[in-house]
């Protein structure tokens, strides 16, 4: 019972972060011009990875709206292939990351197939921990770390 | 056993909460109506987290459970250990006496003419090596109490004891899966120590062995000695018997 | 190549029986398993003969060092300056020096190879312990070396040695945002690292082939998109073949000890299930069949059955299954999340990372998982691997990164009581060790 309160209250936690960061970026640098439709923009304007919580692979609600925004602009501009890459922080055994990286991507794919996205569009791959970014052994760079990103080719 | 009864209900305690948990994760009847595919998406993971959290509970109970039946089989022998040392009256500490030497006819029914003439040296070094091989056991210290119990048995074959000794050096393979050990010691203690309070327990749980390594004729045949040798057994182990002769389909 | 060939036994069954007669500081054997126990004095004297004498005697003083059993007492204080490869040394000077043994040794030409003989002294009881004489092409001299640790080790210890072997591992360089990560091949002590991939694309998890003359491994595709596989790689030719092409990424190989099969993983849609595969004929089949995550199988040293880690019960634990898959139980119970089992050779302990909190730890456990014990930790620990004796552990170490500096990644080795741990030295950064089976003779 205690788990699934903290559970709950660790969610609403994230709602609250999640709008506050999202104002963050609106008043962020907003000044560079870049073509609609172009990888920047989507890079940009509509955010190329979600991030999750350590050993989960759920979609948190900011990234939800991350893979809504995603899949809305991917309908848009139809000449892309995406690959849904996975990624873990350095807290876990190699291959075991591997793993959760994959379920990750996954996540995230389902969630865009689910927005209407077409499965035969999306790849995956998951890189464990062999690729942070940013490195770092912190709890900062830890949840940037575990993330799953939609890159287009 | 309050002990093991109170352990058991906590554990049942848990296991009814996480039923509550899932039935508040899972989606409202109002909500399944909607079916869009995120709905459906999310709702699929929310039963998988489910099944997870379910498999690791019944994992640990299940291994909880196991833990609870050793203890309490190690806390029959110990108490038994006992009884038989109080019969006896050379206790540890110099207990007393059973009043009436008749008290241990009721454990001791199917114990025939008391051990051969010449029984080692009744010293505390024989008990004591007994007793720190049966503690290993209880410590779970498995291959400890096996070479306790061989190096008193290789020393104290014809000692009171001695049969118990050959069980319990049975169930110390046994609790480590290694049954073609197992089997041998409990078709030993049989052999060796027929008449021995621990006599039935040994045939019945070389029977069990037999089944478990799918030897079901062979345990059958086990089985149906029993009534046969331990006419007098309590009712316990004669009930017991009964259950792993329909488990395994003895005619 | 051709190996160094054991020719003649001089008198390794000349043990010295008496020796628990004679009332001695230091006696020339040693009970691992015992609590406590002092290293082993011995004095190992340059092999006589030729100019490599002296790297040889070299060797075997690193090695019987470096195991934590031995204490290898400096060439600069020996008394006997005269001592003979085949006359008994003069034991008087030995014990006053504080040595329990004496190792002598001479080399000489055959042919166009090198001639080894060497003899290992009891200076207690004075008799000699061991000796065995060899013959190989002279550039195999560090293999001679080695086997002559593993006879003193196990002539003292009762246990096999592991000098003769090598290690295999992934060696990094670079920033953590770009690393460069390649499987690279050494001896055990360190000496003829090579690496046997170029870099271009990320290789870990190497594991030996029971003959040594394979690898597999996984890595990366050259294209980003494309999942990582599993290779199997010919150590000398350097040829490597994708070990099936199958939808969704596979890793975790690791060989069956016959080395007929390679147990893996194969990942996909998010699902992660174990599987094995035929070496010879490529057939694939599956051993696991859940919606979690089963990974890291190994083994066990009969082959009989395979340990894995599995989070289908919520956190990652291990199980047990037979080998053809089927009678999965758990055996895991502790605190903490259980990673990367490894059997023992000989069967009795299975090895695991465990992360508990904001630590790691390198323990072992019983295959039924009771006596469960931690032997390293750190910040970063991973990834156990055995020496063929079943007695020392590699694994490695990662220091945390900071201010854009990667933490070092180390290799390490410790014995089984958890006593004697030390650097294993790698020419860069290094991850995942596997430790060979003792080098065929």
């Amino acid at each position: 019972m205690m788990k699934t309160f903290k559970a709950l209250a660790a969610i609403a936690a994230m709602i609250v972060m999640a709008a506050c960061s999202s104002q963050q970026e609106a008043a962020g640098p907003a000044t560079t011009t870049v073509t609609p439709g172009s990888i920047a923009d989507f890079r940009q304007n509509v955010g190329d990875r979600v991030f999750f919580d350590t050993d989960q692979s759920t979609i948190r609600e900011d990234g939800r709206q991350t893979l809504a925004r995603q899949a809305e602009w991917l309908k848009k501009y139809g000449q892309y292939k995406i690959t849904v890459e996975g990624h873990c922080d350095e807290r876990g055994t190699r291959e075991y990351n591997f793993a959760l990286g994959e379920r990750r991507a996954n996540a995230a794919r389902q969630y865009l197939i689910a927005q209407g996205i077409p499965a035969a569009r999306i790849n995956t791959v998951s890189f464990g921990k062999e690729n942070p970014d940013p490195p770092g052994s912190d709890e900062a760079a830890w949840a940037r770390n575990r993330r799953a990103v939609t890159a287009l080719q | 056993m309050a002990a093991f009864a109170q352990k058991l209900s906590a554990a049942m305690k848990i296991f009814r909460s996480s039923l509550l948990a899932i039935a508040l994760v899972l989606p409202t009847a109002a909500g399944a109506q909607r079916a869009d595919p995120v709905y459906l998406e999310d709702r699929f993971n929310q039963l998988q987290q489910s099944i997870t959290m379910l498999t690791g509970q019944i994992e640990q109970l299940q291994y909880r459970n196991q833990q609870l039946q050793q203890q309490l089989e190690k806390m029959q022998a110990d108490y038994e250990y006992r009884l038989d040392q109080m019969e006896k009256g050379r206790g540890g500490a110099g207990g007393p006496r059973p009043a009436g030497g008749a008290a241990g006819g009721g454990a001791q029914a199917a114990a025939p003419p008391p051990p051969p003439p010449a029984p080692p040296a009744a010293g505390g070094s024989a008990d004591q090596m007994y007793h720190d091989a049966m503690k290993k056991l209880q410590d779970g210290d498995n291959a400890g109490a096996e070479r306790g119990f061989k190096a008193f048995l290789q020393s104290n074959p014809k000692h009171t004891l001695a049969g118990n000794a050959q069980y319990w050096l049975g169930e110390s393979y046994y609790a480590r899966k290694d049954y073609q050990n197992a089997m041998t010691a409990f078709a030993e203690g049989y052999k060796n120590y027929k008449t021995s309070p621990k006599g039935p327990d040994n045939l019945l749980k070389l029977g069990i062995t037999l089944a478990v390594m799918g030897r079901k004729a062979d345990a059958c045949q086990i089985f149906s000695k029993f009534s046969q040798d331990y006419p007098r057994a309590p009712d316990l182990q004669k009930r017991r018997v009964d259950q792993e002769r329909q488990k395994n389909g003895c005619g | 190549m051709m190996l160094p060939r054991r020719s003649t036994i001089l008198g390794g069954a000349a043990l010295a029986a008496g020796a628990a007669a004679v009332p001695a500081r230091a006696q020339l054997t040693i009970d691992m398993t015992r609590p406590s126990f002092e290293p082993v004095p011995i004095a190992i004297v340059d092999f006589a003969g030729d100019r490599v004498g002296a790297d040889i005697a070299n060797v075997v003083r690193n090695d019987l060092q470096n195991s934590g059993l031995f204490r290898s007492i400096p060439p600069s204080s020996f008394i006997q300056r005269d001592v003979n490869a085949s006359t008994p040394p003069r034991f008087p000077d030995w014990r006053q020096i504080g040595a329990a043994g004496v190792v002598v040794g001479e080399v000489g030409q055959a042919g166009g190879n090198i001639k080894v003989d060497f003899r290992l002294w009891d200076v207690v009881v004075g008799q000699q312990a061991a000796g065995l004489s060899f013959t190989s092409q002279p550039a195999n001299w560090r293999r001679l070396a080695h086997i002559i640790a593993d006879a003193i080790y196990k002539r003292v210890t009762g246990e096999e040695g592991y000098f003769d072997t090598r290690i295999a591992y992934v060696g990094e360089s670079g920033p953590g945002n770009a690393r460069v990560k390649r499987i690279a091949i050494m001896d055990q002590d360190g000496a003829n690292n090579r690496y046997i991939t170029d870099g271009r694309t990320i290789a870990v998890t190497p594991r030996f082939s029971p003959t040594l003359q394979e690898i597999v491994y996984m890595a990366f595709g050259e294209d980003r998109s494309s999942p990582p596989r599993v290779y199997l790689q010919n150590v000398d030719s350097g040829r490597r073949e994708l070990m099936g092409n199958f939808p969704g990424m596979s890793f975790a190989p690791r060989f069956s000890p016959d080395g007929t099969k390679v147990v893996m993983s194969i990942a996909a849609e998010g699902r992660t299930n174990i599987y094995e595969m035929d070496v010879r004929g490529r057939a694939l089949r599956r051993l696991t069949n859940s919606s979690a995550i089963d990974t890291s199988p190994c083994f066990s040293n009969d082959g009989a059955q395979i340990v894995f880690n599995s989070d289908r019960g919520g956190t990652q634990q291990l199980y047990v299954m037979s080998a053809g898959g089927g009678g999965e139980r758990r055996i895991s119970f502790g605190e903490g999340r259980y990673a990367t089992p490894v059997w023992s050779p000989r069967g009795d302990w299975i090895a695991f990372t465990k992360i508990s909190g904001s630590s790691f730890g390198i323990g072992v456990m019983r295959p039924d998982g009771g006596g469960e014990r931690m032997l390293a930790s750190g910040f970063l620990v991973e990834g156990p691997t055995w020496a063929p004796n079943g007695r020392v552990l590699a694994y490695f170490r990662q220091q945390p990164s900071s201010a854009g500096r990667t933490g070092a990644v180390t290799l390490h080795q410790v014995d089984i009581t958890g006593r004697f741990e030390r650097q294993i030295p790698t020419p860069t950064d290094a991850s995942d060790p596997a430790w060979s089976p003792l080098i065929p003779q």
